[in-house]
């Protein structure tokens, strides 16, 4: 490479520009030069040395990483890496966390080529010679443990890169040119471990008792963390529960170590390819840092118990001449499809959500190699929720090509339509559970995209029933009066899921706030309106299945109560749901009605001001913008949408009594949903004795669950007291101004209530609270409910 | 040199290898995508290159030392020591701190 001195020639073709005059690539845009970092800006540049600095104390740090380390400085230097480790966790860049170690820094800088290449005193030549032998052995142990957290860091990487993640939002992946050590494999880290360990027990009487036990808990714990993470797709939890004693030892002895802030330096960034200005050293206390320690391995355990479920009955799988995942599901009273659903989602409503990590290892868990949760065929799974929810014990289900070969046979047919359904609809299928594990604005947005999916889906399928009663010669129902109508069991199937999408999305953009206060009111109706028309789809489910039970029955008794089962379990499902949906509407309207009342007293707090640009029809466009495209449901046209969202026409009494009715029904609902429990029941008497004795502890799954519903429950509450709070309040107004009630009715009815019927809250001051998202009093994620209360007067 | 003729210079330069030397010591080596009559001056991925410390040249200077070898090789006081760099992607050096601006030419760009 040869350069040649420009200097001059540049500086003179410069000077003749104009102001202002730009000499530029063609591609390079101001929008692409907002994004350059300022070279010699102390703000941008992170290679930027203040002028007081003198070059070499600027670059290196003076501390010495080959001094001599007391076992509580040891012990403190560690628990500051774990600090840092937990906060790239939390998804901070290794710049602002783990980088900032100067033993790190040293370990992995220039590269190790070899694994005994890595380190401390690297430069110093004397080292090769004492590899272990008379070196300081505090260095000899913080070694180790830099070695196994730095091994960690990349397991977790891995996993996480592995699988559908957002970086920056849920994780930064940057590793700054470094390696973390990810050539070296983990038969190298286990011996160093073990060697470390043994060594500190031979110290007895040189270092202090409880000190050396904190140090080799610390090690220990790298070692099970290690096992832990190291784990393929076959993961157990019993490494996972050794790190949480450990963890729980560890947090016990943080007081012992002694920090040893100068370890760590802001200057190595200086010397980090990044492409970002300098950024501040992230420092998060040992308690948050434990605490989420703690939790990552609560959370890997737990989600295990989706597969923890098949160990014990392994070996029925082999005896029983029935689909492997849903016997073993029904053994455990675990509905499949459905009620893997159930946990997922349940472990996911966690708050907060678990961590990156955890989220990736489901995601693995549930499908990888078109297997769920690694041995169910995909199809058998989207075949048992068929069976489930529209095709109790159907001759559609149950015909296989290599069971009949003459092409001309129905049955044949059927298959071969069959598995052309499956082919197509798998992917969306799995995609619903995998969505479920994205973070949470990320499932929002996902919902948005795949419901499309789901309505061609339901399209298509529409026309594979019609061709496939053909074949079974489906009988219609007649209706009197009316056409002859049919099951369509597979748009059915796909039309539930829709349905269940959608409210998703609503209820979604309540818990991330999307919403502001005064649009309260009509979200929570369309939240009302899309439950009833779910609710309208799964009766019209009922009466098909409930139809089809009557059908002649098989002769040999064994089939006959295979039949009744199947049937039994479809209805039990599809009773479930409704009473989730009519819990779920009930409390929609209750909240509805209270929003009404609010909005027309002008109580309710208003974001947007009176010479603002946006209105209700254009906020209505863009709330309903992900909907537009969808066949069924048709949109609510906005007139409709505003008149009923507004109750135009009911005075404050019929608003009232209209949240009065609706919250006591929501609570009766959500009471009845959770006397249901997480799971189907299981569905055979015989898988009932297989299941495990209930000895009173519950799975952490069913336990997400239930504080999932208990708390859709007091938000329920919360409702019932916030709407008498209202009452209490439009009767004392009456009281004192008798003809004001239906006028106030009247008055509020247009415009959303803006600044108009201000009156109940002049005669009786009354504040209203919305609670945010995880604020006291905000019960539900899902579910705002306002805090009214009356303003002391003075 | 008119207003014309030095867009034209400048714009032959765009999408080349620059070396860019500021008053600090550095080099930043990258591709030259914008300039304007201050001399600021944007490089796309861009490395950034530094003279070693002190440290370093007297460690290297130690090793050398023992090493009759290389000592023999590099000869009596001189010794090579390589200048440490990374990657910082797109900057824009202003016009004041500029010392001094090189062009890379590859032996193949010399031949065309």
């Amino acid at each position: 490479m040869i350069s040649c001195d420009i200097t001059d020639e540049f500086t003179r073709a410069a000077s003749k520009l104009e102001l202002g005059q730009l000499v530029r690539h063609k591609c390079f845009s101001l929008f692409d030069a907002v994004g350059a970092l300022e070279i010699m800006d102390s703000k941008m540049d992170s290679g930027y040395l203040d002028g007081g600095e003198n070059h070499a104390q600027a670059l290196e740090d003076d501390y010495d990483v080959m001094r001599e380390l007391r076992p509580e400085e040891v012990l403190g230097i560690m628990d500051q890496l774990l600090c840092h480790e937990m906060a790239w966790h939390m998804g901070h860049p290794l710049s602002q966390t783990l980088f900032t170690s100067i033993y790190l820094d040293r370990l992995l800088w220039p590269s190790p080529v070899s694994f005994d290449d890595a380190r401390f005193g690297r430069d110093q030549k004397q080292d090769a010679r004492d590899a272990e032998g008379d070196r300081p052995w505090a260095h000899l142990v913080l070694r180790v443990y830099c070695l196994a957290l730095v091994k960690a860091c990349d397991l977790v990487l891995a996993r996480v890169t592995s699988e559908c993640y957002y970086e920056e939002e849920d994780f930064v992946t940057l590793l700054f040119n470094r390696s973390l050590l990810s050539v070296f494999d983990l038969d190298h880290f286990y011996p160093v471990l073990d060697r470390a360990v043994t060594w500190l027990s031979e110290q007895e009487g040189k270092i202090d008792v409880a000190l050396r036990q904190a140090l080799v808990d610390r090690l220990e714990f790298r070692r099970n963390f290690l096992v832990a993470l190291g784990q393929d797709v076959v993961v157990t939890k019993e490494p996972f529960k050794a790190c949480l004693a450990h963890a729980l030892r560890i947090e016990k002895s943080i007081p012992l170590g002694e920090p040893v802030p100068d370890a760590f330096s802001l200057k190595i960034q200086r010397r980090l390819a990044s492409t970002m200005p300098p950024r501040p050293m992230v420092n998060i206390s040992a308690a948050a840092a434990m605490d989420h320690l703690r939790r990552f391995c609560q959370d890997a355990i737990d989600t295990q118990e989706i597969l923890d479920y098949n160990g014990p009955y392994n070996l029925s799988v082999w005896i029983l001449p029935l689909p492997p995942f849903s016997r073993l599901s029904a053994a455990v009273g675990w509905v499949n499809s459905d009620g893997e659903q159930v946990s997922v989602q349940a472990l996911m409503s966690r708050r907060p959500q678990p961590s990156v990590y955890i989220r990736a290892l489901l995601q693995t868990f549930i499908a990888s190699d078109r297997k769920i949760l690694g041995r169910v065929a995909v199809q058998q799974c989207l075949y048992d929720d068929l069976a489930e929810l529209v095709l109790p014990y159907s001759p559609l289900l149950q015909g296989s090509i290599d069971d009949v070969e003459a092409p001309s046979d129905p049955r044949f047919q059927m298959a071969r339509h069959m598995e052309g359904f499956v082919r197509r609809a798998s992917q969306p299928f799995v995609d619903g559970f995998r969505t479920a594990c994205l973070n949470r604005c990320r499932v929002r947005r996902m919902l948005c995209h795949t419901i499309i999916e789901w309505d061609n889906l339901q399209v298509e399928a529409e026309e594979l029933d019609a061709h496939l009663r053909t074949l079974t010669l489906e009988a219609p129902l007649m209706t009197p009066g009316g056409p002859p109508t049919y099951s369509y069991p597979l748009s059915s199937w796909a039309y539930h899921e829709k349905l269940r999408q959608l409210r998703l999305i609503i209820q979604l953009g309540f818990e991330l706030t999307i919403y502001s206060p005064e649009e309260f009111p009509g979200m929570f109706w369309y939240l009302s309106h899309l439950c009833s028309t779910h609710i309208a789809h799964l009766d019209r489910i009922r009466t098909f299945v409930t139809a089809a039970s009557t059908q002649p029955q098989p002769k040999s008794k064994h089939r006959s109560g295979e039949r009744k089962r199947a049937f039994k379990r479809t209805l039990d499902r599809l009773d479930r749901h409704t009473t989730h949906l009519v819990a779920i509407e009930a409390l929609a309207l209750a909240l509805h009605a209270l929003y009404v009342l609010l909005d027309r007293h002008g109580l309710l707090p208003q974001t947007r001001s009176c010479h603002a640009y946006s209105n209700s029809r254009l906020r209505y466009e863009l709330r309903m913008k992900p909907f537009l495209p969808i066949l069924l449901p048709e949109l609510v046209p906005f007139d409709i949408y505003e008149r009923e969202a507004a109750l135009h026409g009911d005075s404050d009494a019929v608003v009232l009594s209209r949240a009065l009715t609706s919250v006591g029904e929501a609570r009766k609902a959500w009471e009845g949903v959770l006397s249901h429990g997480a799971f189907l029941p299981p569905s055979s008497p015989s898988r009932r004795e297989a299941a495990p004795p209930s000895t009173g502890d519950r799975s952490a799954t069913e336990e997400d669950w239930l504080r999932d519903v208990k708390d859709s429950l007091r938000a329920c509450i919360g409702a019932s007291i916030a709407i008498g709070t209202v009452r209490q309040a439009l009767s004392m107004q009456a009281g004192t101004r008798p003809s004001s009630d239906s006028a106030v009715g009247v008055d509020g009815g247009d415009g959303g209530g803006e600044g108009d019927g201000r009156d109940l809250g002049c005669v009786v001051p009354f504040r209203v609270e919305i609670p945010e998202v995880g604020r006291k009093g905000r019960w539900h994620a899902c579910w705002a409910v306002p805090q009214v209360s009356e303003v002391p007067t003075v | 040199m008119g207003n014309s003729e030095a867009v034209c210079y400048l714009q032959s330069l765009l999408d080349r290898t620059l070396r860019v030397h500021t008053t600090d010591r550095r080099m930043f080596v990258g591709t030259f995508k914008c300039t304007d009559a201050d001399r600021n001056i944007i490089l796309a991925e861009t490395y950034e290159y530094r003279h070693p410390s002190a440290c370093v040249i007297r460690e290297t200077a130690a090793t050398i030392t023992n090493d009759s070898e290389a000592l023999e090789d590099a000869g009596k006081d001189q010794f090579k020591v390589n200048m440490t760099s990374r990657l910082i992607g797109l900057v824009v050096v202003p016009g004041q701190h500029i010392t001094r601006i090189e062009l890379e030419e590859t032996p193949n760009s010399l031949l065309a």
